[in-house]
Formats: C-alpha cells, sequence, structure tokens
C-alpha cells in the first residue's frame, strides 16, 4: 500500500521522510493540489454502494483504498497552476480532493478537522491549560482598556500574531515583540491583538511529537542576549540545537494535548525560564523539523517514516473514514 | 488605524538565492546536478537553511 504525501516539488524536508521510505520499499506518491486540473487528477465514483477512486500525479496512478496513510505536509493552494484558476475552480478542487480522500480509509498525519482546530492559537491555549502544561499569562482583545489593565498586571509583554499568518502587499513579518513600558494601546481596537506576559528564558524549546515519539531540542539562550530578542526565529543564532530530555510530566501533558487535538503530529515551542519550567508557546500541527534534525541528528524524518509506512487500514465503515471501535 | 501588532511588522526577508537542486519527477525527489539526493546532503541543507523554521510566508503559517 501507498504512502500520499500533499506537498509541492520544492519541498525538501519531505524529501528527507522519502528517502527513509524508498529505502524500507514503501511505494510513495507525492501529490501538490496546486496541480490539480494540470499534471494532477483525480476520479472517484459512488455506484452499487462501493466506492472506487483514483489519483495520478507525476505519471504515477493510485487506487485511493490502496493508500496506507496520507501526509499533509505543504501542499499548494488546489488548482492554483490549473490552465485557468479560479476561487471557484480551487474550492471546487479542495472538496473534491480532500472529500474523496477522507473517504478512503487511510490514516492521515494530520486528519484535516484536527488540523484546522490545532491551528487556532486561542484553542492551543486553552487545550494546553486543560493538558496540564504551563501557559503564560496571555491576552487576546480588541479592547484597548483590557489591554492598558492587563500591562499594568503584567508589566513585561510580549505582542504576537494571534493567526500566525503574515500581512502581504508588501510582504511583512510580524515577529514575537517586546511591548515597551508605556506603550499606547489605543490600536488595539483595530484588530484583535495577542499579549503574553514575556518569560524571562533560559532556553527555548521545540518538542517534535511524531505519535507517540517524542523528540526535543533545546537551544540556550546566551546569558548576554539581548532581551528584546524574543522570538528565536529572528534572534542572532549564537547556540547550536542540541538533544534534551523530555521531563516526564511534561511529556503526559504533552501526550494528553496530542491525543486530545488528535495530532498525530505536532511541533511544540516552549520557552525554559530560570527555574527550569517550559511555558507553552504553541503547538504547530505542521512545524517544520528538517532544521532540528540536520543539526541534532535526531531521527524525525525517519520516525516520520515509520509512522507512515505503518501497514494499511481496512475499509473504513464511515463516510468520514472513521472505524467502528472494537469492543 | 493600524491594527496594534502590526506597529512590530518588518519587511519579510525574500530569499533571492537559487537553490542547487531540482525536483525529479521520476524519483519524486530533488536532486543536485552531480545527481546526489539533496536530502541526503545535510551539510547542503543547513547552509541553505531550507528546512529551516521560517516566518513571512505568503502561503502557509509560522511553523
Amino acid at each position: 500500500m501507498t504512502v500520499l504525501i500533499l506537498t509541492g516539488e520544492e519541498d525538501v524536508t519531505a524529501d528527507m521522510v522519502v528517502v527513509h521510505l524508498n529505502a524500507s520499499g514503501v511505494p510513495v506518491i507525492r501529490l501538490d493540489p496546486a496541480d490539480l486540473t494540470a499534471s494532477a487528477a483525480l476520479s472517484g465514483e459512488f455506484v452499487h454502494g462501493a466506492f472506487r477512486g483514483h489519483l495520478s500525479s507525476g505519471g504515477r496512478l493510485v487506487s485511493m483504498s490502496g493508500l496506507r496513510s496520507v501526509w499533509v505536509r505543504r501542499p499548494g493552494t488546489p488548482a492554483a497552476r490549473a490552465p485557468q484558476p479560479s476561487a471557484w475552480l480551487t474550492e471546487e478542487s479542495a472538496q473534491s480532493l480532500y472529500g474523496l480522500l477522507r473517504g478512503c480509509g487511510a490514516r492521515w498525519m494530520n486528519d484535516p478537522d484536527a488540523a484546522g482546530r490545532a491551528r487556532h492559537k486561542p484553542w492551543q491555549l486553552r487545550h494546553a491549560q486543560h493538558s496540564g502544561l504551563p501557559v503564560p499569562a496571555t491576552l487576546i482583545t480588541t479592547f484597548p482598556r483590557a489591554a492598558r489593565a492587563f500591562a499594568e498586571r503584567f508589566p513585561d509583554l510580549v505582542v504576537k500574531p494571534v493567526s500566525g499568518a503574515h500581512p502581504q502587499e508588501p510582504p511583512r513579518a510580524v515577529p514575537t515583540s517586546r511591548v515597551a513600558p508605556g506603550t499606547d494601546f489605543d490600536a488595539v481596537a483595530y484588530g484583535p491583538t495577542l499579549l503574553q506576559r514575556r518569560i524571562a528564558k533560559r532556553a527555548d524549546v521545540r518538542l517534535t511529537v511524531v505519535g507517540d515519539t517524542l523528540l526535543a531540542a533545546r537551544k540556550a539562550t546566551p546569558a548576554d542576549a539581548d532581551p528584546d530578542h524574543v522570538d528565536v526565529r529572528f534572534a542572532p543564532s549564537g547556540t547550536p540545537w542540541e538533544p534534551v530530555e523530555v521531563p516526564p510530566r511534561l511529556a503526559e501533558a504533552v501526550r494528553s494535548y496530542v491525543t486530545g487535538a488528535e495530532l498525530a503530529y505536532g511541533a511544540f515551542d516552549f520557552a525554559e525560564d530560570a527555574d527550569g519550567t517550559w511555558w507553552f508557546l504553541e503547538c504547530n500541527q505542521s512545524g517544520q523539523f528538517g532544521f532540528v534534525e540536520v543539526e541534532t541528528g535526531q531521527p524525525i524524518s525517519l520516525t516520520i517514516a515509520q509512522w507512515l509506512g505503518r501497514p494499511g487500514p481496512r475499509e473504513p465503515d464511515h463516510a468520514d473514514g472513521r472505524r467502528v471501535p472494537v469492543p | 488605524m493600524q491594527p496594534f501588532a502590526l506597529n512590530y511588522a518588518r519587511p519579510a526577508v525574500e530569499c533571492e538565492c537559487s537553490t542547487p537542486y531540482v525536483y525529479d519527477a521520476g524519483l519524486q525527489l530533488n536532486v543536485l546536478a552531480d545527481g546526489r539526493i539533496a536530502a541526503s546532503d545535510l551539510a547542503l541543507l543547513r547552509e541553505l537553511g531550507t528546512t529551516t523554521s521560517t516566518a513571512g510566508s505568503k502561503t502557509h503559517f509560522d511553523d
């Protein structure tokens, strides 16, 4: 049975997994939804109470019943490269592709419904609290008065985007940034604003979860680091990522998080404070892992390949691919 | 009238570098000019930063 990888051609991080799948003899078909109606095609029929579906990409043809797993890695916008792209064609293509795949019974990394919910940072914060993870005091608001009151309670704050999306035209990035004392919060009224107590961190931690496996890496904050450099993605890179053990109680909370979120994969970001506490910042359900593996040598891509390559499921009992649990 | 968070925005860094590999549809992998698989060259990946957590993507959320 085949592993379907939804991603773009340029995704060299996905290549790291494909290499392992090839080595273990697991068939792979790689498809970018952006290529639908151009170099990718789909078909599904519902006849006499049965379903049969097929996908083709790059000259390969695969039956949907022959899929063991689907990895939603970095899929392009469906039909974006069609000869005559349109918002209508994108919606038609998205519903066709993902709708057909939902009925095929393959295991997902990650299930689209779970992934959609898990992208919401406010949901992440609440779910992390429920899971027993330490969450820094956070406020999301459009009330300037609420922001001012929060700043009085927690004078050392950072601001970050709620969605993780970035403004375009012109393209800009919005890093997590420290809010200076005395800042005017009037502009909070013009957009939901996420304010969070700054953790005086001694390290950043990236914890990658693949199924039941937890792989954590730690990047120490230099003693002379500028406290205004909050966002590790934008800070000068002075120290390496190194493998680190996950504290047992935190591991238990992380497993509770991914189980409750119904995620097969998640990339957690924590800030480690002076007491060694790992404060939950976010869990990106499709977070990058290549840079961690390259620096630490941790077998993340191998673990993903092993998860994807496990034997396929049987015929689903439900239209959405769920199976009736065996008592 | 600008949302508060955008006061902290900065221009996205557009990578103008070209990658030294191309996609091989037969292998379903990116390959280097000498035929080697790009993903097997960890030193190259580290140098290019193509597997790195980034910000400013037009098409995807932060990762």
